[in-house]
C-alpha cells in the first residue's frame, strides 16, 4: 500500500529495476570474480565514508590534540579502535581494489568505445583515492605521519618552476605545522569527498548507461545483451 | 513429500544465490552498522568517572567554623585535561563528619563569604543570607547551599567538586 503510493510518486521501482535487475554478461570462475572489483571498491568507499564520519566526531585537527584525540578514540570510545582500524585498512584496500579494478578493465579492453568517459572518470577517481591517502596519512600527527608528509611536500617542491609555490600551498605556509594539518583535514573530509561523490555518481551512471562489457574471449551472439 | 518436492522445485540455483547474498550481506551490514551505532552512542554506555580532589589532612581543619579551602581541580574533558583553580567551604563539628559547600550562591551563582560577626554566609549580589549549615535565612535563593560529596580516608579529606543533587 504505502510502497505503491510511494512508487507512483517517485518511480523508485523502475530506478531499482534499471540499477539492479539489468542484464550483465555471463562469466565464470576468475573472470566472474574480476567483475566484482568495482562493486567491492564502492562498498569500501561507503565503509570509509561511514567510519570517517564516526572518527570525525572525536578527532581534532590541531597539533596539540590530534594524537590525543586518536588515543581517546582507541582507548575510551566503544569499538573506537576497531572503527579506526576499519578506516585505516579500508584506505589500503581502496588503493589495492581500485588498482585491480583498473587492471581488469584494461586487460578486458572494457575502456574502449563507447566507455571511454567511464575510464576517464575512473582515472580521476583513482587520483582522488591517492589524494585521500595522502591527506589522511598526515592526520594522526605522529612521527610517521609528519615525516612522510614532509617527503610528500618535498616531492611536490621538485616540480619545475611551480614547485616551491606548490609546496607552500600544500603546507599552508612556509613550514609544516598547524595550518598544514587543518588544510589536509579540510581536503580530506570536505573537498575530496564532495568531488568523489560527484565522480562516483557519474561513474556509476555511465556504467549503468552503457551496460557492462562482455569478457573479450566470449563468442559473440548478435542477439545477446551487452552493447 | 509435497514439502520436499516443493522445496526442490523452489530452491533453484538463482534463488539460492539470491538468498545467500541477502543473508550474508545482511549479516555483514548488521555487524558493521552495529559497530558504528555502538561507537556513536558510546557516551551513553560509559561509566561516570569519579574525580576525588584531595584537600589535605583532616586535623588541619578548624572545628565549628566554616573554612574556605582552595584547591586545583584537574578535570579530564575527553582528550583535554583542564586545571581549574577552585574553592570550597568546609564545615565540621567533630573533625570526622564534614560538610562541603559549593562556593556559589544557589540564587545566581555569585561567590559568597563567611561573616564572622553575624555568623552567616553573605552573598554580595542580592543580599542572600545562609546559616552555617547552609539553610536559607533570607533573600532570594531558591534552596539551601549545594553540597559536594565528601570522603575521609586515612586522615585526609577529599571532595568531588560536582553538585550531585540540587535539594
Amino acid at each position: 500500500m504505502i510502497l505503491q503510493w510511494l512508487d507512483e510518486r517517485t518511480g523508485f521501482s523502475s530506478v531499482w529495476q534499471t540499477l539492479f535487475v539489468r542484464k550483465i554478461p555471463e562469466a565464470k570462475g576468475l573472470t566472474a570474480w574480476a567483475y566484482t572489483l568495482g562493486s567491492a571498491t564502492l562498498f569500501i568507499f561507503i565503509v570509509q565514508a561511514v567510519t570517517g564520519a564516526l572518527l570525525a566526531m572525536n578527532y581534532v585537527p590541531s597539533p596539540e590534540h590530534a594524537y590525543d584525540s586518536l588515543r581517546f578514540i582507541d582507548e575510551k570510545v566503544l569499538w573506537g579502535a576497531f572503527v579506526r582500524g576499519l578506516h585505516h585498512w579500508g584506505a589500503t584496500l581502496m588503493v589495492i581494489l581500485t588498482g585491480l579494478h583498473m587492471v581488469r578493465v584494461y586487460f578486458m579492453g572494457a575502456y574502449k568505445y563507447p566507455r571511454e568517459m567511464t575510464w576517464v572518470v575512473g582515472v580521476a577517481l583513482l587520483l582522488l583515492v591517492f589524494g585521500f591517502g595522502f591527506t589522511g596519512y598526515l592526520l594522526p600527527w605522529d612521527q610517521k605521519a609528519y615525516w612522510s608528509t614532509v617527503v610528500g611536500v618535498n616531492m611536490a617542491g621538485q616540480v619545475p618552476i611551480l614547485g616551491p609555490y606548490l609546496a607552500k600551498v600544500l603546507m599552508g605556509g612556509d613550514d609544516m605545522g598547524a595550518a598544514t594539518l587543518t588544510r589536509f583535514y579540510a581536503l580530506h573530509v570536505l573537498v575530496l569527498p564532495m568531488i568523489s561523490v560527484a565522480m562516483v555518481g557519474t561513474h556509476l551512471f555511465l556504467v549503468v548507461w552503457h551496460g557492462i562489457s562482455e569478457p573479450p574471449e566470449q563468442k559473440r551472439d548478435p542477439g545477446a545483451a551487452g552493447r | 513429500m509435497y514439502l520436499s518436492d516443493d522445496f526442490k522445485q523452489e530452491l533453484s540455483r538463482r534463488k539460492f544465490l539470491h538468498r545467500a547474498i541477502v543473508i550474508l550481506g545482511g549479516m555483514i551490514g548488521m555487524v558493521l552498522s552495529g559497530i558504528g551505532i555502538g561507537y556513536f552512542i558510546s557516551p551513553v554506555l560509559g561509566k561516570k568517572r569519579e574525580d576525588w580532589v584531595d584537600l589535605g589532612p583532616v586535623a588541619a581543619i578548624a572545628l565549628d567554623v566554616p573554612v574556605k579551602l582552595e584547591f586545583v581541580e584537574r578535570r579530564r574533558d575527553s582528550w583535554v585535561t583542564n586545571e581549574k583553580r577552585s574553592s570550597v567551604w568546609v564545615l565540621t563539628s567533630n573533625g570526622k563528619d564534614f560538610i562541603a559547600f559549593d562556593p556559589h550562591c544557589t540564587h545566581l551563582g555569585c561567590p559568597y563569604r563567611w561573616d564572622e560577626v553575624k555568623q552567616r554566609f553573605l552573598c554580595p549580589c542580592h543580599n542572600a543570607v545562609f546559616a552555617a549549615d547552609g539553610r536559607v535565612v533570607s533573600g532570594p535563593p531558591p534552596r539551601a547551599l549545594d553540597r559536594f560529596p565528601v570522603r575521609v580516608k586515612a586522615g585526609r579529606l577529599s571532595i568531588r567538586p560536582q553538585v550531585e543533587e540540587k535539594v
